[in-house]
Parts: structure tokens; C-alpha cells; sequence
């Protein structure tokens, strides 16, 4: 909740301008039963018309000002909420931009989506409306309790005497309330995950004619949701008119009790009056007690939800002095380097005891079959993950004595899952710098052979790509994945698999126009075809995370291990490729 | 409701279908259109129809509710004139139990109509839900290569939960609403005329204003939910593409981006807040003023003693009761705008065609043969690009037919024309004599077990995952499936045997158990013929060689169309069809084909050289076997 303060402290001008204002507001809408009191008393004990008018123009005068007023608190408190609700996304995202690979892959994108969206939201009710109460009912029954009092005591206690009642129901529900509550959200993002789930296996539910067995499954879960959601409706229908009969009760109890007082002539109708607006007023903050107390503890889960993501401390960051880039002869370096997710190289490790040096402007290689650890080898040079052992260097450096920006910068990385933002094929090929020249985008548009599919999008470069690429093939986000890695144009290149979605003939043109390409550049290219890699200085076979052959093309086939076998698989997709 | 932003379907994934395709609904999510449309509101209705009577008994409570709200200020009114003033204490009390009546008639007619209107709400939504959900089962692949799976997640979640709101914000009862303003207005009326008109002069020029703020206030919620959609997709977008973001060091693009649309968000909001704190506070300020009219005014009748006290109690109540509805509308009119454009996206969804459907007279031939036949099939995903040209084959019963061909050949596609996932353009289609569009659609594919390259898991158990939630499957079946496909050597690993926990998308499973676990899926099922697409990805040698042993077994005795892998899985093939780019090339047995001296006899001589490389982790592990 720390971190709130700060957030409500920015602010705290507004929340005071607010709060005043607020008072201002409940000082004259408290006036005017007064006043009001003041005209029936005139008329009731036969005053002239200009006594009465004079309270009317009194109220009026009032009733004007109050709503003045009340929208400047509004304005001021509901404004500073939406502001911090700002300042609390802003931080959040700038937060997550600096969390690692790892984190995203334990976390579910919905998850973290609606932490964002709704829990920020919940906190935002809090600051708002939250406060706005806050500072409204304890005021309101303030000045009513003194105000009553004044008027008559006894009339006062017997009009408060449903208060414990009040109290008693406003205790029960809350909780319940918002226990209900949740669980509905629970059952809604059961019911989500399953419709996800069914969707993705589509084609296995349509094999095996499962469609009745979901349904029947999903209507399980469906009756599920419907009957905490009634379970919750009941709860809220009930507040509501709970709340209500009981300011009616007290309503009941004037009338009655203050009207055989009056009958006795011991208080006047004035008094009633002024009894029955009063307890009008403090009818809404009543009613609405048992809501801003579910918002206050709403907003205190969701800030204590939000506050587990700020308090993750980047596993992956700068360091504090951070040293330049290297110019040194050795490009890329792996010194034993071993690595697994835990950390604990003795277990299950990915990466094992890696040992290569590629020198600056030359090429390595990586082939092995799936889950051999080649993108993991990858993914460390940029710091997508740390080494658990051993270190990678660049231009002689540790790469974690660099700075993380500088880092990546002089890194092109094209990852295996061509991801691209839904937006013009344009700007994702641009995306690494804030200017691309069109001669720029042009070159890399032609070296990875898109030309031909720009040729018929129909708005050319600037066709919106969609959702994920969705509009493009599997080949195309590749192309322009690696398109976008080019005009970065940093001197050290990593491919990761980059072109296993394009045919043989086009990978091809794109590797001899790629090797003028990346000529001075030190590269490290990992395929699971031996084409791309057959150029490279040396190539690394990986399997199960440990290299068992390394040279060079020849050397490699020579030695007829996995490699070579790869390589004769390789050779049988080509040929067969030419036949037409 | 967050909205997740999911990866995307099918072969849209895959890249087999190349080109470009438009993006299906690229439209904005949020659209405007009226708060009431006829159209929508009828088929709306029909869900409502199961539940008539609890929705008339709901609306039947209005008037009483409204009756007891309505009588209390006359009551109130009744008891200061009368009683209070009169002195007539039994009078009194009268009226106070009479005024009790209503207190509690409001409370407990309130609760009754929410109550009724919820559970007419919660049960038809419930309906729609499963209509949707059952509608969607029945769509063609196809329909799921092209729309998100976030999409459709949403259709079944967000756009009801909007339907909700507009039952639990009371919308459907804007009309009466308005019936009770014409009550208040007639009551005051009868009461007094003059001063009703007095008091009610405020009207006009309020009803003015208010229309002026609600349409200003309307526009902003209009904007603030645009806007806090871009805000969701942005986000889920950044989330699932950080690391390019990250690789690229655009986090502080990104971030400005970001801020840009959550300070627009936030623009939206503040705006909004503005008009709404002027609204209401304008109406606070009407009933106030109202009253200083009715006080100006009536003060001279009531010191005359022409009008009681009461008379100006129960005028202040009735003109603050005006007043809330009129405030509260331009919220009721927000949300039946989005319910209608929910609506319109549910009803579009339900209103796809299912493309894919039972013929009018299904046909279930029997005896099945298991013989499948392709003549001249041609077929394509998108229009000029044919996948499949002119494809004709048949497979007799219990044959084992191997597929071999290059990436993109059309290997996958046909299989996946036999289960009819797909319709094709040209030719047909025939198992056991009868054209695939002919047949009982669940018949034919309760005949074919299809076991994909990417063995897709639900989240559960092993078992669900076997029987499918199928049920009547014996346990004996179950076990025997589990040994034959060497499942309990997967089991193993796992403390509860069959209950073991899958995760989702079957992710605490390696390939090669997930490729088991869909073998012995296949031996639940025992259809006739099995189609299969060996998977590429190699695994881990000893899982390999329980592979290919539970292969052998479930192959036994079934119609076998395989998309071939494994050197094993040809050897064995009681003929082999050589597919490229789209045609079938060059059939026969192994002999006949190694003879011919083409394409096969390429590709066999290869692979028989990788397969026979010496491969010393082969004989290890096959020895601890």
C-alpha cells in the first residue's frame, strides 16, 4: 500500500482542493432542510409571505452554489483517480518492459492483461469514488447527527434507533458480497479457459465427434457460472432494499413518534420537516456504505495483486557500471557455457558446457534436431536468458557487463516465432529505428525476396499485416521477420531458424543475397537445414544440449555422423523439390 | 473482462496456406449504432421466451413497486395535513402503518423484480451461451483458420456479460420509467394544479440541459470504451511480442506509444467526469430551486392556510423523484447501445453458415468396408491456387497405405478432405462406397482416428484424454489401450497412473508421450480406418522405439493412411502413393517403385543411407529396453 501513497500524495493538492469543495458541498446541502425548516416554521406559526421568501430565495441561492461546488469535487477527486490511474498503467508497462523472456513464458498473457485493465481499474475506484465517499458520509452524518440533535434530542434517538440494524446488515453483506463476487469471476475464467481450450483442439474435437461431449461439458460449467452469478444477484438485489426499508423505518419512526409529539404540542411540524429531509440526505451515503466498503477492500486486493508484479525485481538488467561494446577480434564467444531454467546446471540442463569462439565477421553455424538447445544458445547472446554457468562474450566483453540497451543494439535478431505487430508491413520492418529511409526498407525487402508478395498485398508496404500477421503465411512473417533484423543493420546477426517455413528455391536466393548482405557481420545462423548453415566458418550439431560434432561443411560430412545424415535428408528434399 | 489476445488457429499458423488473405473482421470491435433495434430486440426475445412468465411477473411488479413508491410522499402528506395538524393521533398511526405497508412493498417488490429479472437474464444468457458454444462446434475448419480463438472466447464471455448489464442496470424498464414521470406529473396535478406548474417549471429548460450533457456524456463513453479497447490490444500485443520489443530496444517507442493511448484514455475519462459531475449536480440544484419555487410561490396559499404543510413535503419528494430517472437515463442508454452492438456480433457469429453440414438424407452404409476412394479430387484453400490437382487413389480394406511427398505436396490436405474438415471443389470423395458429403457427418468420422503431427492435449487428466469425455468406455478398454499403446511406461513417470494431471495444451508432456497418449486415444476409439501424420520432430530414441512397437499394434488389422516419416513406416506400407506439388506422381509397392527408379527411388535410397548410419545410442537404449 506504500506504493499508493505516493501515488494519492502526487496529487495531494487536487484531493485537498476536493475535500474542501466536498465539505463546502455537504455544508449547504445540510443547509437547506434547515432553511427549509425555517419557512415551514413561518408558515406554520403565521409569519408574513416575505419571511417565507426570503428562506426561498435562501434556498434557492443554496440549492445553486451547492451544485456549483459539488461539480468542482467531483471534477477535482474524480479527475486526480483517472490521473493516478494513468500514472499507475504507465508504470506498470514500463515495469513489465524490462521483465525478462522467462517471466512471460510462467505467466498467461490474460492473466497479466486484466491485471493491467481491471485491477488498475479497481484501484482507480478506490482513489475516486472510494475517497469521494469517504469524505462524504462520515461528513453528512456529522452534520446531521449534530443538526438533529439541535432540534430535538429525543426525536434524534428514536429516529437513529434501526442504526445497529444498519450496521449489522451492512457487515453481512459486505463480505459475502464480496466473496460471491469473486467467485463469479473464478467460474468466468473457468468457463473462458475451457472455451479456449475446445477451440484450440478444434480439430481434434471434430475427429474424434466430440461436439456433444463439449457441449455437454460446457453446459455443466455454464449452469455452474449461471448459479453464482443468481448466488450474487441475489446478494446485491438484496442490499439495496434492505438498506432502503431501513431508512424508511426511520422515516416511519418520525412520523409517528414526532407526530404525537406535535399532536401533544411539544414539537413542530417544522421540526418534522426539517427530521424527514435530514434523514433523506443520509439515506444515499446509508445505502451506499456497504458499496464503498467493497470497493475499498476491491481496490486493496487488486493494489496487493498489482504490487506482486512491481515488486519483481528484472532478473535481467543493466548493470551499474556498465562498460561499451568491445571492438575486440573475438565476435561472439561461449566460454563453458551451460545453462537451465532452475539455474542448476547438475539437473535437467538445456545448455551444456558450451565452449566456441566465432571470430568478428565470420559465420557459425547451428543444426541439431528440435529441443537440442540451439535457440536457448541463441536466446543468451541478447540476454533474453542468462547463462547459469560459464559466460558469453561479445567483442571480447561479458555480456552482462554491458549495458542491456547497448547490447541489443548491436545485436539483429531474428527469433523463431516470427511475431509482428499488428500494424503496416512498413513499420514492422522498421521497426528497430525511429528513421528508415525507403531505400533502407527497399534493400531488405528485395535481399529477403518479399518484393514479389508486396507486389500483390493490396496497399503494397503499407498493407496492415494484422493480429499476430495473421494475414501473412507462415513463410512471409519469416521473411519479413528477418527483413526487419536486416535494417537494423547491427554488426552481430542472429538467425534463429528464420526461413524453415520457406521453400528450399527461395531460401536459396535469400541466402546468396544475404551472404553479400552480411558480409562484415558476425553471424551465428541456426537451421534445421543443413542449406543455411553449409557457407558458415564452423558449425556446431547440438544434441540434448551438448555439441557432439563440429568443423566445417566438408570436415562434417566427411565424418558421417548426424550431420551427415542431416545433410543427406537435406539433399533429398532439394532434389525432390526440382522434380516438377 | 480482460480480453485475451491468443494466438491465432489452424493452418493460418502453419504457412501451407500462402498469399495473402484479407483479415476476417478487421473492422473495430466497438461500433455504435441505435440503442434499439427492432431486428435485434425480436431475436433477443426469442431467448427471453422460456422464461415469459417470470419475465411478465417481473414487469407485473413495476406497477406495484412503483405504487408503493409513488403513495409514500401522499401518505407523508396525508399525515402531516390531517393528523399531525388536526390532532388526530389514531389517524396517525394509521397512516404510519399504512406508510409501513409501502416502505416494505417497495423493499420487497424491489427485491422481487431484480431478483425475477436476474434469473430471467442469468437463464436465457446462459442459453445463448450454450447456443453460441454449440453453433461454433459446428463451423468448419476453415471458419478457425481465419478468426482468432481470442475472438470467439469473447463473443461466448465479454459480449454476453454486456447483455447482462443491460438486465442488471435496469434498461428494459426505460418505459417504465417513463410511465412513472407521467404519474408524478398527474399526481402533483391532481393535488394542486398552480403549484404542480409551478414547481414543475424547471422541466423545460432542464430537460434541455440534461439532453444537452447525456448527448455530450454519450459521445465520451463512446470514446473511453474505443479507447480503452486500443489499450487492450496494444497490450496484449506488447505482452506477447516483448521479447522482439526487447531484442530490439524499443521499450521506450513502445512505451511512449502506450502512453499516448492511455493518456487519450485517460482524456476520455476526465472529460467524462466532468459532464457527469454537472449532470447530477444540476439536478441536485433543479430540486432544490424547485422547491425555492414551490416555497416563493405556495408560501402565500400555505400561510392562507389554501395548503398544508404536508402538500409542500410531498411536492419536494415527487420533484426529487423526477428528477433520478431523467439522470440515470443517459446511463441506461449507453448500455442498451453497447448490448445492441453485442448482440449484432452474437447474432452475426450464430448467423455463419456451418458450410460443413449433414447432407439432407444422411447415409450410413453398411457393412462398412473400409475401402476409401479419392477420383479426381481437386481442391484448394483459397481460389487460384489449387493444393490438390486432380488427386485419385483408393485404398482397399485393412491396406496400409504409405503418403510420402515433399513439404507442401498436399499430403496433410488430403487427410484432412477424408475426415471432411474441408469440402472439395472438384471430384469425390468416397469411404466404403459413399461420397464423404453423402454420409452421416459424426458416422464418417466415428469410422476414421486421426493422430496429428502436433498432438493437441486438453487440460485434465490422462484418462479424459483418452476417453474424450466419451461416455461407456470400460475401464478393461481403457487399460488395454494403455498397454498396447505403451502408455504405462508414461504412466510411470506419474504418481496417479490415469488420473495424472495434464496441463494445458499438454505441456508437462514431452512429444513423444503426447504421441503415445494419441495412439492409445486411437485403440479407445477403434475406428475402421486410421489416418495418420507421423511427426517430423524427433524424440528421444527410447520413446521412438515404443513408438513405432505401439504403432505396429494399432495399425493391426485397420485401414492405414499414413503421411510417412519414418523409414520404418514405408518398409512396412502395403503400397506407397507418391505425392508432389499437389498430383500424385508415382504409386506402386516398394518394389515396384524402387524399379521405376523416380521420385521414390530417390528419396527411399536416402533415407535408407540416413537409417542405416551407424547410431550407437540406438543399441544402449534398446538393450535397457
Amino acid at each position: 500500500m506504500g506504493r499508493l501513497w505516493t501515488y494519492v500524495l502526487r496529487y495531494w493538492r487536487r484531493y485537498v482542493l476536493g475535500a474542501l469543495c466536498l465539505l463546502g458541498t455537504v455544508s449547504l446541502v445540510m443547509w437547506i432542510p434547515w432553511l427549509m425548516r425555517g419557512a415551514v416554521k413561518v408558515i406554520e406559526q403565521g409569519g408574513s409571505l416575505w419571511d417565507v421568501r426570503y428562506y426561498a430565495a435562501l434556498i434557492a441561492v443554496a440549492g445553486v452554489a451547492q451544485g456549483v461546488i459539488r461539480t468542482f469535487s467531483r471534477a477535482f477527486i474524480f479527475n486526480a483517480g483517472r490521473d493516478i490511474e494513468y500514472d499507475i498503467r504507465n508504470d506498470l508497462f514500463a515495469h513489465l518492459e524490462k521483465l525478462p523472456v522467462g517471466f512471460y513464458h510462467a505467466q498467461r498473457t490474460g492473466d497479466l492483461m486484466s491485471r493491467v485493465i481491471n485491477d488498475i481499474s479497481a484501484v482507480r475506484s478506490l482513489l475516486g469514488p472510494g475517497i469521494l465517499n469517504f469524505v462524504n458520509a462520515p461528513a453528512y452524518y456529522l452534520y446531521g447527527i449534530v443538526l438533529m440533535f439541535s432540534i430535538d434530542v429525543r426525536l434524534t434517538l428514536v429516529a437513529l434507533l434501526p442504526c445497529p440494524l444498519l450496521m449489522y446488515a451492512v457487515r453481512r453483506f459486505r463480505g459475502r458480497i464480496l466473496k460471491s463476487s469473486l467467485s463469479v469471476q473464478r467460474q468466468m475464467a473457468e468457463l473462458s479457459s475451457h472455451i479456449q481450450e475446445n477451440l484450440s483442439g478444434m480439430h481434434v474435437v471434430k475427429a474424434y465427434t466430440q461436439e456433444a461431449n463439449q457441449i455437454r461439458d460446457f453446459v455443466e460449467l455454464n449452469r455452474d457460472f449461471q448459479d453464482k452469478n443468481m448466488e450474487l444477484a441475489r446478494l446485491r438485489g438484496l442490499l439495496g432494499p434492505v438498506m432502503q426499508a431501513l431508512a424508511g423505518m426511520m422515516i416511519l419512526l418520525v412520523v409517528g413518534y414526532g407526530g404525537w409529539r406535535v399532536i401533544r404540542g411539544d414539537l413542530l411540524i417544522a421540526d418534522i420537516v426539517a427530521f424527514i429531509a435530514y434523514l433523506h440526505v443520509l439515506a444515499w451515503p446509508t445505502a451506499a456504505f456497504g458499496w464503498m466498503l467493497s470497493l475499498i477492500e476491491r481496490g486493496r486486493a487488486a493494489m496487493e495483486r498489482l504490487e506482486e508484479i512491481f515488486k519483481i525485481e528484472p532478473a535481467i538488467a543493466s548493470p551499474a557500471v556498465a562498460q561499451a561494446v568491445g571492438n575486440g577480434k573475438q565476435g561472439i564467444e561461449f566460454r563453458n557455457v551451460s545453462f537451465a531454467h532452475d539455474g542448476k546446471v547438475n539437473g535437467e540442463a538445456i545448455i551444456k558446457d558450451i565452449d566456441v569462439v566465432v571470430p568478428r565477421g565470420r559465420t557459425l553455424g547451428i543444426v541439431g534436431r528440435t529441443g537440442a538447445g540451439k535457440s536457448t544458445l541463441a536466446q543468451l547472446i541478447p540476454r533474453l536468458y542468462d547463462v547459469s554457468s560459464g559466460e558469453v562474450r561479445i567483442g571480447g566483453r561479458d555480456v552482462r557487463s554491458l549495458s542491456l540497451g547497448e547490447l541489443r543494439k548491436v545485436i539483429g535478431y531474428v527469433p523463431q516465432d516470427p511475431f509482428l505487430f499488428s500494424t503496416s508491413l512498413a513499420r514492422n520492418l522498421a521497426f528497430s529505428r525511429d528513421e528508415v529511409s525507403d531505400e533502407e526498407i527497399e534493400a531488405a525487402v528485395q535481399t529477403t525476396r518479399l518484393d514479389r508478395d508486396v507486389a500483390i498485398f493490396p496497399e503494397g508496404l503499407q498493407t496492415i499485416v494484422g493480429e499476430r500477421g495473421i494475414t501473412l503465411s507462415g513463410g512471409q512473417k519469416q521473411r519479413a521477420t528477418l527483413a526487419r533484423a536486416l535494417v537494423a543493420d547491427a554488426p552481430f546477426l542472429v538467425l534463429d531458424d528464420c526461413l524453415s517455413s520457406v521453400d528450399a528455391e527461395t531460401e536459396d536466393v535469400i541466402l546468396r543475397g544475404l551472404r553479400s548482405a552480411i558480409d562484415e557481420k558476425t553471424c551465428v545462423i541456426i537451421s534445421h537445414r543443413i542449406s543455411a548453415v553449409k557457407e558458415a566458418d564452423e558449425i556446431l550439431v547440438l544434441d540434448e544440449g551438448r555439441v557432439i560434432e563440429r568443423g566445417t561443411h566438408q570436415d562434417l560430412v566427411a565424418r558421417g555422423g548426424l550431420y551427415a545424415d542431416l545433410y543427406r535428408q537435406q539433399q533429398l528434399t532439394e532434389e525432390l523439390e526440382h522434380i516438377d | 473482462m480482460a480480453n485475451p489476445i491468443e494466438p491465432t488457429n489452424g493452418a493460418a499458423r502453419n504457412g501451407k496456406q500462402s498469399a495473402f488473405r484479407p483479415a476476417p473482421d478487421q473492422q473495430p470491435e466497438e461500433e455504435y449504432g441505435k440503442a434499439y433495434d427492432i431486428r435485434l430486440i425480436r431475436r433477443l426475445w426469442r431467448f427471453l421466451v422460456p422464461y415469459k412468465r417470470l419475465f411478465f411477473s417481473a414487469l407485473l411488479l413495476l406497477p406495484l413497486l412503483q405504487v408503493c413508491g409513488l403513495a409514500q410522499p401522499y401518505l407523508m402528506k396525508i399525515a402531516i395535513d390531517r393528523y399531525m395538524a388536526g390532532g388526530d393521533l389514531r389517524g396517525l398511526l394509521g397512516i404510519a402503518a399504512l406508510l409501513m405497508v409501502a416502505v416494505l412493498g417497495e423493499a420487497v417488490s424491489g427485491y422481487a423484480h431484480y431478483y425475477l429479472t436476474m434469473l430471467v437474464a442469468q437463464r436465457s444468457l446462459a442459453d445463448m451461451r450454450v447456443a453460441i458454444f454449440a453453433h461454433v462446434q459446428k463451423l468448419p475448419m476453415s471458419y478457425f483458420d481465419r478468426n482468432p480463438v481470442g475472438r470467439l472466447v469473447t463473443r461466448m464471455t465479454s459480449d454476453v456479460d454486456v447483455l447482462q448489464e443491460m438486465f442488471a442496470a435496469g434498461a428494459m424498464t426505460v418505459l417504465s420509467d417513463f410511465v412513472m414521470l407521467v404519474w408524478i406529473v398527474a399526481i402533483m396535478l391532481y393535488i394542486n394544479v398552480t403549484l404542480a406548474l409551478v414547481s414543475l417549471a424547471l422541466i423545460p429548460p432542464m430537460f434541455f440541459a440534461i439532453n444537452f450533457f447525456r448527448h455530450k456524456a454519450r459521445r465520451t463513453y463512446r470514446l473511453i470504451r474505443e479507447r480503452i479497447a486500443r489499450i487492450n490490444g496494444y497490450l496484449g500485443e506488447a505482452i506477447s511480442g516483448m521479447a522482439v520489443i526487447q531484442l530490439f530496444t524499443r521499450e521506450e517507442k513502445s512505451y511512449r506509444e502506450f502512453d499516448e493511448l492511455n493518456a487519450a484514455h485517460r482524456d476520455a475519462n476526465q472529460l467524462s467526469n466532468v459532464y457527469e459531475a454537472a449532470l447530477y449536480s444540476m439536478v441536485e440544484a433543479a430540486g432544490s430551486v424547485s422547491l425555492a419555487l414551490l416555497l416563493w410561490y405556495g408560501g402565500g396559499e400555505a400561510l392562507a392556510g389554501a395548503i398544508g404543510i404536508g402538500t409542500i413535503v410531498a411536492f419536494k419528494e415527487y420533484i426529487n423523484r423526477f428528477f433520478v430517472p431523467l439522470r440515470d437515463f443517459s446511463q441506461k442508454y449507453t448500455v442498451m447501445q453497447s448490448a445492441m452492438s453485442s448482440a449484432e456480433r452474437i447474432f452475426q457469429l450464430l448467423d455463419t453458415p456451418i458450410a460443413i453440414d449433414n447432407p439432407p438424407k444422411p447415409i450410413v452404409p453398411k457393412p462398412f468396408t473400409g475401402e476409401v476412394r479419392f477420383e479426381n479430387v481437386w481442391f484448394s484453400y483459397k481460389p487460384d491456387t489449387p493444393v490438390l490437382k486432380g488427386v485419385s487413389f483408393t485404398v482397399q480394406p485393412g491396406e496400409r497405405v504409405a503418403i510420402v511427398g515433399a513439404t507442401g505436396s498436399g499430403k496433410t490436405t488430403t487427410i484432412k478432405l477424408l475426415s471432411r474438415f474441408y469440402d472439395i471443389q472438384g471430384g469425390s470423395i468416397k469411404v466404403s462406397g459413399v461420397d464423404v458429403r453423402d454420409w452421416d457427418l459424426s458416422a464418417l468420422r466415428r469410422h476414421i482416428g486421426v493422430v496429428l503431427q502436433d498432438v493437441f492435449l486438453f487440460s485434465g487428466d490422462v484418462r479424459t484424454n483418452l476417453t474424450l469425455g466419451e461416455s461407456g468406455v470400460s475401464d478393461e478398454c481403457i487399460a488395454e489401450a494403455v498397454r498396447c499403446a505403451n502408455v504405462e511406461r508414461v504412466l510411470s513417470r506419474h504418481s496417479d497412473g490415469l488420473g495424472a494431471h495434464v496441463r494445458e495444451r499438454g505441456s508437462n508432456f514431452s512429444t513423444g508421450q503426447r504421441q503415445l497418449l494419441s495412439l492409445a486415444r486411437v485403440l479407445v476409439f477403434q475406428p475402421e480406418i486410421l489416418v495418420l501424420d507421423e511427426a517430423t520432430s524427433s524424440v528421444a530414441t527410447e520413446t521412438e522405439l515404443l513408438i513405432q512397437d505401439a504403432l505396429e499394434k494399432v495399425m493391426e488389422g485397420r485401414t492405414c493412411l499414413v503421411i510417412a516419416h519414418r523409414l520404418s513406416t514405408i518398409r512396412n506400407a502395403d503400397r506407397i502413393i507418391v505425392f508432389h506439388h499437389g498430383e500424385i506422381r508415382e504409386m506402386g509397392t516398394h518394389a515396384e517403385l524402387m524399379q521405376k527408379q523416380g521420385i521414390y527411388y530417390k528419396l527411399y535410397q536416402l533415407q535408407y543411407a540416413t537409417d542405416e548410419a551407424p547410431k550407437p545410442v540406438d543399441d544402449d537404449t534398446a538393450a535397457k529396453l
